[in-house]
């Protein structure tokens, strides 16, 4: 459908519109008009993507500016589904548009996803390695300038990538036709033509009117710096499915070394020195040159993008623009340096008691110890970068440790605020064998996006769960210009969320640590599963809140005879540690649910599944929530996190801690639903799920839904309540929805021929608020004095 | 050529082969030999007998003319499976044994036929649905598919099996609705055995039944989902059990392949089968293949085997999996993809979150993934690999789009087709015109004056109210009553002797059905349920008089019960009137 939003056109793929959609098109358009920040929280599966992927092309395809949109999604499921949307998107534009000209000019819009060169290497020698980072060095090898170079030369006298090759000698700016590209359709293109789909690609987003990545190629100064360097200041950034966002910049920005990494770089250091030794015998004249470059300030002036050896851990802003200390110019010196600095913090590693220090503690220290002051150590990471560079090094994976030490130097001694080391001797408290780790931890979320807040000028975040929405602009520190959560309109309630507090015998269940191994607990669990496996059809997906958790509760599920009862009636697939196991696990799940057979899926709140895969329809009829998912409270860096986010921006430990929970309990449960004949449980399966303080952290669309009876049940209870929902569920929706929970092209303009009385009934209200003219509109709206009141609060 | 309709896995004289039944033989194929040792013509069939249901071995005889002993053969496969396969054969040859017979009378008469036309006698040959679906259940071993392999037990739905064209099936579909049915076998012998009505009656409006049983049967019952975990039983004496059973190593056989090749290379020459499964059970491998976590404890405590630890695996407790897999998954569930993406984490996870901690969890859960995947494939055949990954345009739309936003394409709905349709609409639309016709005159002004003149005083009238105590008094009189009489009939509800009882029960019952026989034909017949034997008008008359008949006795058997009931000493009049109740609910 076609439908106007104050005179801008939209094109909506769909003949019909969820409220919820138009609700959300209006508040992002006025935030892309006042070019500001939002906050956006749109239950889950109304079609989220597809209506902001609608208004932002209809707003880039009106406006002549064409601002770019760069849209930052989780996962590559998702990075990949959202492609689809804009394909499908974009063909509905296509043939909706009327002249030849404009379809022309839908058709010159491009679109563009990227990810990993592991995920896109065609190279059958490079792709067949395990290990991303081996891909990337691998490539790097073949692909880099001076490998180029010495090919044009004399070709045939070094090994290079023929996909890579062939790209070079392509017009730049055509090097994939216009038009939107998944990551499929890239890669069979690349395959077609013999080129390589990520370096045609990364070449290509600059002409791209939409890029869709995962955020980290935006957050990490690391990933950013390479990529996402050019992107222009007025493009329109997303964030979707944010709700995890502050974790993803923290981690951007903290590093740990572990004594085995120390191993590796002492090693690397070694073999960097015996390099330069060889260099200095053979061709002398590198190092000079290296060196004078160094003492004149100059580095990597001109850089191809394939040179980047490896980023800096530092965010653009505080990266210096200053010439490398002399101490460490000569290579030699630099290696001296680097050897002392890993001997130092292996001898550290030795310590057997807990040390929490600052940064500039550490400096001190540091300095005490080793003379190394402070500056030298900020350009650790760019030295090693140009003499990798000079010695012409190939393999960088096997430096990678010694990268991670350079990075671990910089940044320690460019952050002092927000930025705490943890060395921990050993794993747990009660453990004997010494596994010493040297965390640097960021503590504050807000420094690794404030950039991307300062240099574009929109930024959009949202997701299904990021209630409550106050929470982001105070830990992100920015300020929105709208900030909204939508309810969910339903004309039958399509879902029913349940919090069972205790099994069928009134024990109380919890997955609190104290109780969570109790018999009775562990039963009860085990009999909420059991039961629901007999009653729901197809499949059920259960989360534990952590792998720990699962892992003895599954083995003591089975020692007790309970998952002999599912096997009865439904298979079981269980989240492993390796991605592509678990993969083929979920495959199985959902042939599983196909075929009829129906099966349990077990697995993890904060893992893998939980992220990115939808439970939707006969691949999900109940989600079961075994306990809150709160992260391991006794971990040093969280406490330290939290002692920080009270100081600086008074949130208290708890209201995050409980906030963090409900998120990630929200977010496994609201991946039952896509679109509003789609139906399903959810079970909340602890005590604590029936306070307030915790109900009130979910988001209001399913909040909204949960009864005062369905608050605090028992298991049978709950299954009683299950069976009615799911009979009556499970009938022919006779009500016709349309006008309710779906709106028809008719029903969106009564809606803004509604909006636009309003409104104009509130100016005229405000003019002539003297004249007695008010009870002709009826008593439906505000009294006057409380509408002055209003006006006076903004 | 001829087409094999179905074959399975079977011995005979106990040695292992093929059994297949052709479209003119059935035959028997000694393993490893070509030719068939056994062939017994259709023709020469002349009886069958098959061992119980529960019975440990799947056996099926067949007699053959000439031959007293006639043919054994055991079923090889599993279980379940050797009983679907013994089942397919059993209908199949229970056709053509049948058929024999017949012709079999015709040549006593003189009408000699030729054996392999298929279009003689009235009970055409198998063609018909039920025989068609259970072939499709035939092991993969047999590349010869006839047409009938077309039809798969899944869509079993869509060919809804034809009732009333195969006289035995259809007899073992009727047992299996009237044994699952109490009640409605307790009907079926008061009145067919008893010959008040023919079975052709009785099951006339009852074929959803039938066809539901077919469709049940139909279904080929997967393998049940538990991991066979062999549980040692502790007996006195500190010695622990296991009970053996064909079944057990089977199933140990296909959970654990390892086992199987072990049985294969040891026995008979290195160790019998006791002693292979003694030391089996008190092995390590046995340990390291429970489904228990327990088992790592034990290990200590079992002792070394030579022979069985050569077959021992590294425990699969690794953080990736010993067995990679390859291939990958379709993009949207690719969960690698993602790990990829990301570069790699730079910190560590929390201890809690960290897989693997807990020992022997990993093998476990590993196990079990393995272990649904293999029911999986058991059922719906190996995944395929190969293209498992690319994702077309169309399968991913599918996974995205959400369906209830699009419009409706038969919103129109269908037009009513309707008998003098001009009637109905003139009718209507002669009534809104004399509407419009009075509207125009109706003064609101007015009316509303009129309403409001009439609402003065109001007060006034409503104290000039008076209700005459009378009729209160009746009302709350008769409530009394009524709760009363309840009250009465709840206490006495129960002192109807038990066989009376049920006789009545009986009674009502068979008069409910000789109702329903009644209404079935003196309705006319609903179109949707396909009959085959749709009676003809005369019919339907003649049937509908029978059970006229029979309803007018039913007032006789009532007075008889009245009878017995005052006999014992009960309140007839209440026998009665429950009767007569029961009756007329159902007559009128």
């Amino acid at each position: 459908m076609k439908f106007y939003i104050d005179n801008l056109p939209i094109v909506f793929p769909y003949d019909r519109i969820y409220p919820e959609q138009y609700a959300y098109m209006c508040d992002l358009k006025r935030t892309l008009d006042a070019t500001g920040h939002c906050v956006l929280e749109m239950p889950s599966g109304t079609g989220k993507t597809v209506s902001l992927l609608s208004l932002i092309v209809s707003y880039q395809q009106f406006f002549p500016t064409r601002r770019k949109l760069v849209y930052c999604s989780r996962t590559v499921p998702e990075i990949e589904k959202a492609l689809f949307e804009l394909k499908r998107l974009m063909a509905f534009r296509i043939e909706q548009a009327e002249t030849e000209e404009q379809k022309e000019k839908e058709r010159s819009f491009m679109g563009l996803g990227l990810t990993s060169r592991k995920n896109l290497c065609l190279n059958p020698d490079v792709a067949k390695e395990k290990k991303g980072t081996v891909v990337d060095a691998r490539c790097r090898d073949l692909t880099n300038s001076m490998v180029s170079e010495k090919n044009r030369q004399n070709p045939g006298s070094v090994p290079v990538c023929d996909w890579h090759e062939n790209l070079g000698a392509m017009e730049p700016g055509t090097l994939i036709p216009s038009g939107i590209w998944t990551l499929e359709d890239v890669l069979e293109y690349g395959r077609q033509k013999v080129i390589c789909p990520y370096f045609a690609v990364r070449r290509m987003m600059a002409f791209a009117d939409v890029v869709i990545y995962s955020y980290h190629y935006l957050l990490d100064p690391k990933v950013a710096e390479q990529v996402s360097k050019d992107i222009s200041k007025d493009s329109i950034v997303v964030f979707d499915e944010a709700h995890n966002i502050d974790n993803v910049c923290i981690e951007s920005l903290s590093i740990d070394l572990t004594r085995p990494m120390l191993d590796s770089a002492a090693r690397s250091v070694t073999k960097l020195g015996e390099k330069i030794e060889e260099v200095k015998t053979t061709d002398a004249a590198k190092l000079q040159n290296e060196y004078a470059k160094l003492v004149e300030g100059l580095q990597d002036a001109e850089e191809a993008d394939s040179d980047t050896i490896m980023g800096n851990a530092v965010l653009p802003d505080d990266l210096l623009d200053e010439a490398i200390p002399g101490n460490i110019r000569k290579a030699e010196h630099f290696v001296a340096f680097l050897k002392r600095f890993v001997e130092y913090l292996r001898a550290r590693m030795r310590v057997t008691r807990v040390v929490v220090e600052t940064p500039l503690s550490f400096l001190l220290h540091l300095k005490d110890i080793t003379y190394i002051e402070r500056r030298p150590l900020r350009f650790c990471a760019d030295r090693l970068q140009s003499l990798v560079r000079t010695l012409e090094l190939g393999r960088l994976d096997e430096y990678a440790s010694l990268q991670k030490v350079a990075s671990f130097a910089t940044l320690v001694a460019t952050y002092e605020k927000g930025f705490i080391l943890i060395l921990e001797p050993y794993e747990t408290d009660n453990a004997t064998v010494p596994n010493p780790v040297f965390h640097f931890a960021c503590l504050d979320p807000s420094l690794a996006i404030k950039p991307v807040f300062e240099r574009f000028s929109s930024v959009v975040i949202t997701s299904g769960t990021i209630s409550p929405l106050d929470m982001y602009p105070k830990m992100l520190q920015f300020t929105p210009v709208v900030q909204e959560t939508y309810p969910m309109t339903l004309t039958r309630n399509a879902f029913l969320p349940l919090v069972i507090t205790r099994g069928s015998d009134q024990v109380a269940i919890s997955s609190r640590f104290e109780v969570r191994n109790d018999p009775a607990v562990v039963r009860n669990f085990g009999s909420i599963l059991v039961e629901y496996s007999k009653i729901v059809p197809d499949g059920i997906a259960a989360f534990f809140p952590s792998y720990l958790y699962m892992e003895s509760i599954v083995a003591a599920w089975n020692d007790m005879g309970i998952l002999k009862e599912v096997w009865k009636h439904k298979l079981i697939f269980v989240e492993t540690p390796d991605s592509n196991e678990t993969s083929i696990a979920l495959e199985n799940y959902r042939r599983a649910c196909d075929n009829g057979r129906g099966a349990v899926l077990l697995s993890v709140a904060r893992g893998k599944v939980s992220e990115g895969i939808d439970f939707d329809h006969n691949y999900g009829r109940a989600v079961i929530m075994f306990g809150v998912p709160y992260q391991y409270t006794e971990s040093r860096i969280l406490k330290a996190r939290l002692e920080y986010l009270r100081a600086a921006y008074r949130i208290r430990e708890s209201e995050f801690l409980g906030f963090d929970a409900m998120r990630n309990a929200a977010q496994c449960v609201g991946r039952v639903l896509r679109g509003k004949t789609d139906w399903g449980l959810m079970v909340f399966a602890d005590r604590r799920f029936a306070r307030a303080d915790k109900r009130s952290k979910l988001p209001r669309w399913i909040n909204q839904y949960i009864t005062e009876t369905a608050s605090n049940l028992s298991t049978d209870m709950a299954l009683t309540l299950s069976k009615l929902f799911m009979r009556t569920i499970s009938q022919n929706p006779n009500e016709n929805q349309t006008g309710i929970s779906l709106w028809t092209l008719e029903d969106v303009e009564k809606a803004q021929e509604k909006q636009r009385a309003l409104a104009l009934e509130a100016e005229q209200r405000k003019e002539d608020t003297d004249d007695d003219e008010d009870d002709e509109y009826g008593n439906g709206g505000l009294s006057d004095s409380a509408l002055m009141e209003v006006d006076l609060d903004v | 050529m001829p087409t094999t309709v179905c074959s399975a896995k079977a011995s005979c004289k106990k040695v292992s082969g093929l059994l297949e039944l052709t479209d003119s033989h059935l035959q028997w194929t000694q393993d490893g030999k070509k030719t068939p040792s056994i062939r017994v013509a259709h023709h020469e069939a002349a009886s069958l007998f098959c061992s119980k249901e529960s019975a440990a071995q799947v056996r099926l005889k067949i007699g053959v003319h000439g031959n007293e002993n006639g043919h054994n053969f055991t079923f090889t496969s599993e279980q379940p499976i050797a009983y679907q396969e013994r089942e397919k054969f059993k209908i199949e040859l229970t056709t053509i044994i049948g058929r024999n017979k017949q012709q079999g009378a015709e040549k006593a008469s003189g009408l000699a036929l030729p054996f392999a036309t298929p279009s003689s006698g009235p009970s055409t040959p198998a063609t018909n649905g039920s025989a068609a679906k259970s072939t499709s259940a035939r092991p993969p071993q047999i590349s010869s598919a006839g047409s009938r392999a077309q039809s798969v037990a899944s869509d079993s739905r869509a060919t809804p099996t034809i009732v009333g064209n195969d006289p035995a099936a259809d007899f073992h579909l009727r047992k299996k609705v009237l044994m699952n049915n109490p009640e409605l076998g307790t009907l079926h012998r008061e009145l067919v055995m008893s010959g008040q009505i023919s079975e052709a009656e009785f099951w006339d409006g009852r074929e959803h039944l039938l066809l539901a049983q077919a469709a049940a049967d139909s279904q080929r019952k997967g393998k049940p989902g538990q991991i066979v975990d062999p549980r040692p039983e502790t007996v006195e004496g500190g010695e622990i059990k296991i009970r053996i059973t064909p079944q057990l190593i089977h199933d140990v056989f296909y959970e654990y392949p390892v086992v199987a090749k072990a049985y294969s290379e040891n026995v008979p020459k290195a160790l019998s089968e006791e002693e292979f499964w003694k030391r089996y059970f008190q092995s390590k491998l046995f340990n390291a293949n429970r489904a228990s976590i327990r088992s790592s404890a034990t290990q200590h405590v079992v002792k070394d085997d030579p022979i069985f630890d050569k077959y021992l695996e590294k425990e699969d407790d690794g953080l990736e999996p010993i067995r990679q897999r390859e291939g990958r998954t379709e993009l949207f569930i690719d969960l690698g993809a993602t790990n990829e993406d990301h570069g790699e984490a730079t910190v560590q996870k929390d201890i809690t979150m960290r897989a693997g901690r807990q020992k022997g969890a990993l093998p476990l859960i590993r196990k079990f993934n393995e272990h649904s995947e293999r029911l999986l494939n058991s059922a719906l055949g190996d995944n395929p690999t190969h293209k498992r990954r690319r994702l077309n345009t169309d399968e991913a739309y599918a996974e995205i789009e959400l369906d209830d936003l699009h419009a409706d394409e038969s919103t129109d709905g269908i037009v009513l087709d309707m008998k003098d349709r001009q009637r109905y609409f003139e009718g209507k639309t002669g009534a809104i015109e004399s509407q419009s016709v009075f509207q125009p005159t109706l003064d609101y002004g007015a009316t509303l004056r009129e309403a409001k003149a009439s609402c003065t005083g109001w007060e006034k009238v409503l104290n000039q109210l008076h209700i005459e105590r009378k009729y209160g008094d009746a009302a709350l009189f008769s409530l009394t009553e009524n709760v009363d009489a309840r009250l009465r009939g709840r206490s006495k509800k129960n002192d109807i002797p038990d066989g009376l009882f049920r006789q009545m029960t009986t009674c009502q019952t068979a008069a409910n059905e000789f109702l329903r026989q009644f209404w079935s034909s003196a309705l006319p017949p609903s179109v949707d349920i396909s009959t085959i034997n749709v009676a003809t008008p005369a019919q339907r008359a003649t049937k509908s008089a029978k059970m006229i008949g029979y309803l007018s006795k039913t007032q006789e058997k009532v007075n008889a019960l009245i009878q017995v009931a005052q006999r014992q000493g009960l309140d007839p009049s209440r026998i009665e009137t429950a009767s007569t109740l029961m009756f007329l609910t159902y007559v009128w």
